[in-house]
């Protein structure tokens, strides 16, 4: 691939374009996720890095996100996902702290979410927003996924074996 | 079966994935709908491989709907139900073709936790296949992984297996 040796679900579209029309509509997918009225941007910034640490991909976690403002996660919020402790800090929300304890358990295993854990969402943003946070916490897993394959191709390409 | 977390909104279509809970929201359907059908008609490989990749993921993550479904076009593309029934764990033996092999090893690294591959899968991968259908293939299997744990999230699936349902080549079309 020609395009960056090491993409991250930040910066995959480009990476991806050459595949073109299926690849044009995934990058519209992935816009639309940062803009939806579900789940706010920065909660679904803290989704990608509970992701991204159970993967535990550096590159992922150093990723600038452009759809926010910068210094958006604060930092303390964001040392609290990162080091899995969000359900005992202070300054996250009933509705945050459900939907981080969902994405944990969707990064784990999608087949193995609690019930509770379920219902605690959808008592937060109702049945669509459940639906909503499902897609793209499986948009967010599957660019992080692809991210880590495409940055073991360009390794092998350039003949750079970690 | 368990009980659906979210159902589906009255009303059928046709169409899987607006007759599902899916359709709950609106903001994303359409583009789901655009994806799934670009993937299957504007694919830079061929639909029996891209079969090939949906139904390795459709077993990994055990969704009892993916892997009940077979595309029409696949089938009419060479991947018979026999052939189907090569893409599990024994496939290296089996007789897929070295592609298809390929394909199912490039869909279980991508499956893997973490996912990544090794230099050896990397280089076999791109001896094979152009930088333009790895990224097609790659688009695919995210529209199949995220769409199949989608389904498994929401629940409501049957403990045993289904029988196998072919989708007709109008299921691809949006």
């Amino acid at each position: 691939m020609s395009e960056p040796l090491s993409p991250t679900s930040i910066d995959l579209d480009r990476a991806l374009a050459a595949a073109g029309t299926p690849a044009a509509s995934f990058a519209r997918l992935w816009q639309s996720l940062w803009v939806a009225p579900y789940v706010s941007a920065e909660l679904l910034e803290l989704c990608r890095l509970t992701l991204a640490r159970l993967h535990r991909d550096a590159a992922e976690l150093g990723a600038p996100n452009p759809h926010l403002d910068a210094g958006t996660p604060g930092a303390a919020r964001r040392a609290a996902v990162l080091g899995g402790i969000v359900h005992r800090t202070d300054g996250f929300s009933g509705a945050e702290r459900a939907v981080l304890q969902f994405a944990e358990c969707y990064g784990l295993d999608a087949q193995r979410i609690p019930d509770e854990t379920a219902d605690a969402v959808k008592a937060s943003l109702g049945e669509a927003g459940l639906v909503f946070l499902i897609e793209a916490l499986g948009c967010l897993d599957g660019r992080i996924r692809t991210a880590r394959c495409l940055r073991d191709l360009g390794r092998s390409a350039a003949g750079v074996h970690a | 079966m368990s009980t659906a977390r979210a159902t589906a909104p009255s009303g059928t279509t046709g169409n899987p994935i607006r007759d599902s809970a899916l359709a709950r929201v609106p903001e994303t359907l359409e583009e789901i709908i655009a994806l799934n059908s670009a993937v299957w008609t504007r694919s830079l490989v061929s639909a029996s491989l891209l079969e090939v990749l949906r139904l390795r993921n459709a077993r990994t993550v055990n969704c009892v709907f993916c892997k009940a479904v077979r595309y029409e076009v696949a089938r009419e593309d060479g991947l018979t139900e026999e052939r189907a029934s090569m893409v599990d764990a024994n496939y290296e033996g089996s007789a897929l073709s070295p592609r298809e092999k390929l394909a199912v090893a490039l869909a279980d690294a991508y499956l893997g936790f973490p996912a990544g591959m090794s230099p050896e899968l990397a280089a076999r991968l791109q001896r094979e296949f152009t930088p333009e259908q790895l990224a097609s293939m790659f688009v695919a299997l995210m529209t199949f992984n995220f769409t199949s744990r989608t389904a498994v999230s929401i629940g409501g699936m049957p403990e045993g297996p289904l029988p196998v349902t072919v989708l007709p080549r109008a299921a691809t079309s949006g």
